[in-house]
């Protein structure tokens, strides 16, 4: 019947999609694990640039975990970087 | 048109290993390989090789205004693109 082809185009089309995104996430987290006690420059909002030591990111990158963020006020030892206001970051290979 | 964030996988797939224009917020651009995008934040990477290695940039999803492809994947960039995720740890056993 006509829903059954449907449902089965439908499940097709999430298997396709689930493909495409295992492996665009398996090569973020490679990209990650690259960056791991990496100097890292972070560019964020208001053109304020920070440099740190890259540690580790949350599952959902709403945080990263960086040591000696080094901030217009000093060198913060250890601290977590919300990537909500990072705009982008960059380092070096 | 859709934004970045909903484009999903299937759309961001068809960027990889191309060579692509990216417009951030209003007045920023950056170019490179796109390495891969994140399917869960849609942050973006791209690389650029130099002769010494390569620099790497990291576009949050939010940030992303819009892509453009400026060149399409050629084999050669797209094995160097691959290469450059491998672990460096594994080292051919051949005699």
């Amino acid at each position: 019947s006509i829903s059954t082809s449907a449902a089965e185009a439908d499940a097709k089309e999430l298997q396709r999609e689930q493909r495409a995104r295992s492996a665009l996430r398996e090569r973020f987290l490679r990209c990650l694990l690259t960056m791991t006690n990496k100097k890292v420059q972070f560019h964020m909002h208001e053109k304020v640039d920070v440099e740190a030591t890259f540690g580790a990111s949350d599952i959902d990158v709403l945080n990263f975990q960086v040591s000696d963020l080094h901030t217009p006020i000093g060198v913060q030892k250890e601290a977590l970087i919300r990537c909500q206001d990072v705009i982008s970051f960059t380092f070096d290979m | 048109q859709r934004g970045w964030l909903h484009s999903g996988p299937l759309l961001w797939l068809q960027y990889v290993d191309k060579n692509v224009k990216l417009k951030v917020g209003k007045h920023e651009e950056h170019r490179g390989w796109l390495l891969t995008v994140d399917p869960v934040s849609a942050s973006v990477v791209l690389v650029n090789f130099r002769e010494d290695g390569a620099s790497v940039r990291v576009v949050m999803g939010h940030a992303v205004e819009d892509v453009e492809v400026l060149q399409e994947s050629d084999p050669e960039t797209a094995e160097r693109l691959r290469l450059f995720l491998l672990p460096p740890t594994t080292s051919s056993l051949d005699p």
